[in-house]
């Protein structure tokens, strides 16, 4: 079982997958083989609120790293999210159809958003954040959040 | 010897600063002074937080329709807290997925979506008052002929 690395900020407690890696926006990306699956973090997710509609680029979109992937809409905001990948993608959630809250619930977990095969990892794995890295980011973010409501 | 019917309870969301409680509160208001007067009657959140004895009998004695803004779903938890039964609880959101394009924004004011949903929403609850009027309605009929 994954021990998450936690934080509380206010009143509001936040995980962070150590076995993710994030892109500065906050989408995680896991990698398995050749595979790697997508998806929101546990701070974005609390951040952008309780998810009405969320659209995924259909399977056979072929992405470059910072290419449109997805969108989310909640009560506050419509969010467009950047790959934090380059390759093909194989597999949309098909939870997420019916249940766009899975994303809300079990953001690491049943509300990832997407599968892609990867196309050049070597290239793209630098230019993100390891779990320790984002978790501090993620920290000062929270932190400055509360201090401006 | 004559018999009050009694009303459906409506309790609706209390949140303060957020469209969807102000959707699920402008939606109550529509029901239970424009739409439904005579078969709704409207208790506010708050009084059943307080513990306020008359409102909180009045959910025990009735069957109510809740509306609730966010997930932590304060209204049917109150309701059913408070010994109500709930008949059927709304949620904003579940809502707002059914009229994608009545987007709420606002928070004193809705925006025209706000108002679009929260009268779609208003009228998805008329037709549950209905219902379940007119299931008390044939029930007291039922009542009276065994009498």
């Amino acid at each position: 079982m994954t021990t998450f690395l936690e934080t509380t900020v206010d009143k509001f407690t936040f995980h962070v997958d150590p076995t993710c890696f994030f892109n500065s926006e906050g989408v995680w990306v896991r990698t398995e083989g050749n595979r790697a699956r997508l998806g929101l973090s546990d701070f974005l997710q609390q951040r952008s609120g309780d998810i009405a509609f969320v659209e995924v680029k259909p399977e056979g979109t072929l992405l470059a790293f910072g290419d449109e992937f997805s969108t989310i809409e909640t009560i506050k905001v419509d969010i467009a999210l950047s790959s934090p990948v380059s390759g093909k993608v194989v597999r949309v959630n098909p939870t997420l159809e019916t249940a766009p809250e899975a994303i809300n619930q079990d953001p690491f977990g049943e509300g990832w958003l997407c599968e892609v095969e990867l196309s050049d990892w070597v290239t793209d794995q630098p230019r993100l954040l390891d779990a320790a890295a984002y978790f501090e980011k993620m920290k000062l973010e929270a932190e400055e959040e509360v201090k401006r409501e | 010897m004559s018999e009050t019917r009694r009303k459906v309870v409506i309790v609706p969301c209390s949140g303060i600063g957020k469209s969807y409680g102000t959707v699920s509160r402008v939606a109550a208001y529509q029901v239970t002074e424009e739409d439904r007067p005579d078969q709704t009657q409207l208790i506010p959140l708050a009084l059943l937080v307080m513990g306020d004895e008359e409102s909180r009998k009045i959910v025990a004695e009735s069957q109510a329709i809740t509306i609730d803004g966010c997930k932590l779903a304060c209204a049917t938890q109150m309701v059913q807290h408070s010994g109500g039964q709930v008949a059927r609880d709304f949620s904003v959101l579940e809502v707002f997925r059914r009229y994608r394009d009545f987007k709420p924004q606002g928070i004193a004011e809705l925006n025209e979506g706000g108002e679009k949903l929260a009268d779609a929403l208003a009228k998805e609850i008329d037709a549950v008052v209905d219902e379940l009027s007119f299931h008390e309605e044939g029930a007291r009929e039922e009542g009276d002929t065994h009498a």
